[in-house]
């Protein structure tokens, strides 16, 4: 089975994160820059429940690898991108239902490797 | 050593806990009574040919307490102590488990009265297939699904298996649960009472508003659940300070690795005896300073003597009744927050469960599947308790009781009294 890492990180543990995830054989993953918030709403202070919504930049990565490797992904991204405050980030794994790679038409496991 | 005490009769006290919540619940009498009667109750003897050529007999038991929500399920295990009252009271809280945590079962339990550590491994098989064909008529896919307990293992069920599918004619994996993972086991089987006790605590500690890092544990037990959940804890940051089994314990109070005192087990045969570590008797380790108290080894361990002197603030039942009842109260008196056995251990007959549905349909599920269906059940299993807990203002064990006769008394309703 496939699964989709996607998580929400800080934008200054990209770096680290990315590069031990390549030592794990990692091929390929897709970064984006976003922005949102979490339960604190973008407040990362005092608790401001009348406050407008603050919108955080945060970078997301997606990574699409077989189910045997998701614990160890996780765990890797986990342990790096922990900064001991709040606002580190989320890891979600999503199920995948197939792969298309758009060159060679090879689909399922053989398209991310 | 685990001492022998007075144990209170599981079937007086089984009975009493049902009288108690059918109170708090307005049960009608005519379930209430019906709920106090087993639905069948089959004692066997057990004739087995001696490896000396002498022959034995033994007796079994297989109690189905009710199958109103589905077929019975509920182990069998091999000890000294088996009666008919202790299978009648476990057959009594396998119909609770099996109903708190929402599968369609009803309870049962078996057992042989022996001493199966002076068995050859010959003599067991005998035994099993011997016992299994005396209750043949009783179990089934269908009626009366058994798993393993005390000294029963996945051996002990593949015997199981043949023995009903050598009678039937065909290959019937879905008869026993607790197989192995080659004759339609379970993957993540093996873990998964340990692994439903880590996830209670994990969401006790989360509605208790606190963190597991550097919580300090006490673990009684480190069998199937104890080193399992010691593991697990010892992922996640928390300081695992004593183990014990039944001839005393360890203790280091900068923590244990429990990687390491498994390794120490398997050549020593005890965690007795580990290296860093200083040893403890099995009365010390209730007394031990501490946050959370695992008891995972047999019943009636926390008693009226030793409960004044616990102390943790929460206690995980991993062990079936490992609390007598007069030490509940002074559990509850405390204030001290028990998450009973019927919840806290359900993750064992939860893969059970997921071990049948797989058989019946004969497909089978990854780990990382089975675990987190069973993270998933144990949560919602653990919310429906806790939801009852903060709203009857009773305590966990209560609120698991009535949760459970209520399930079981709404299907006694719905189906009705025949005829």
């Amino acid at each position: 089975m496939l699964k989709k890492i996607e998580c929400i990180i800080q934008p200054f543990k990209l770096e680290e994160v990315k590069e031990a995830l390549k030592k794990i054989a990692v091929e390929g993953m897709t970064v984006t820059e976003v922005k949102g918030c979490g339960r604190q709403r973008g407040y990362t202070g005092k608790y401001a429940p009348d406050a407008p919504i603050r919108l955080l930049s945060k970078v997301k990565l997606e990574i699409v690898t077989e189910e045997e490797k998701v614990e160890e992904m996780i765990s890797t991204i986990q342990s790096l991108a922990k900064t001991n405050k709040i606002g580190a980030g989320k890891i979600f794994v999503i199920p995948v239902e197939d792969v298309l790679r758009i060159r060679t038409k090879e689909r399922g496991r053989i398209a991310i490797d | 050593m685990i001492e022998k005490k007075k144990k209170t009769n599981p079937w007086q006290h089984a009975l009493q806990q049902l009288d108690e919540v059918a109170k708090r619940i307005d049960l009608e009498p005519w379930i209430h009574k019906k709920l106090r009667h087993p639905k069948r109750e089959l004692i066997v003897s057990i004739p087995v040919r001696m490896d000396d050529g002498s022959v034995e007999v033994f007796t079994g038991y297989r109690v189905q307490h009710n199958i109103t929500l589905g077929p019975a399920k509920g182990g069998i295990r091999y000890h000294p102590d088996v009666t008919l009252d202790e299978m009648r009271a476990l057959a009594m809280w396998m119909t609770w488990k099996c109903a708190v945590v929402g599968f369609p079962y009803g309870g049962a339990k078996g057992g042989v009265a022996c001493e199966p550590t002076k068995l050859s491994p010959q003599e067991l098989e005998r035994l099993t297939r011997r016992y299994t064909s005396e209750i043949l008529g009783m179990i089934g896919p269908e009626k009366d699904i058994p798993a393993p307990d005390i000294n029963t293992n996945s051996q002990v069920m593949a015997w199981i298996m043949d023995t009903y599918s050598v009678d039937r004619g065909y290959s019937v994996p879905g008869v026993v649960t607790g197989k192995p993972v080659v004759l339609g086991g379970s993957l993540g089987r093996e873990e998964a009472t340990g692994r439903g006790v880590f996830f209670t605590l994990l969401n006790t500690l989360k509605h208790l508003d606190q963190s597991i890092e550097e919580k300090k544990v006490v673990i009684q037990g480190f069998g199937k659940v104890g080193s399992v959940v010691a593991k697990l804890l010892h992922q996640e940051g928390a300081k695992i300070i004593a183990i014990s089994e039944v001839d005393g314990g360890i203790y280091n109070p900068k923590g244990l690795d429990p990687e390491k005192v498994k390794a120490h087990r398997r050549e020593a045969g005890s965690v007795v005896g580990f290296k860093d570590a200083e040893f403890i008797t099995n009365e010390e380790l209730f007394k031990l300073e501490c946050d959370i108290l695992i008891p995972a080894a047999t019943e009636e361990q926390i008693t009226e003597e030793n409960a004044p002197q616990i102390k943790a603030n929460i206690i995980v039942e991993a062990a079936n009744g490992p609390t007598s009842p007069s030490a509940d109260r002074i559990l509850k008196s405390r204030k001290i927050f028990v998450v009973p056995d019927i919840l806290a251990n359900a993750g064992g007959v939860t893969v059970s469960y997921f071990e049948w549905v797989q058989a019946m349909q004969g497909y089978f599920w990854s780990e990382r599947e089975v675990n987190l269906k069973l993270r998933d059940i144990m949560t919602r299993a653990f919310h429906r308790v806790l939801d009852v807990s903060l709203r009857e203002k009773v305590d966990m064990r209560t609120a698991a009781l009535m949760v459970a006769v209520k399930r079981v008394a709404e299907a006694t309703r719905l189906r009705g009294l025949y005829p």
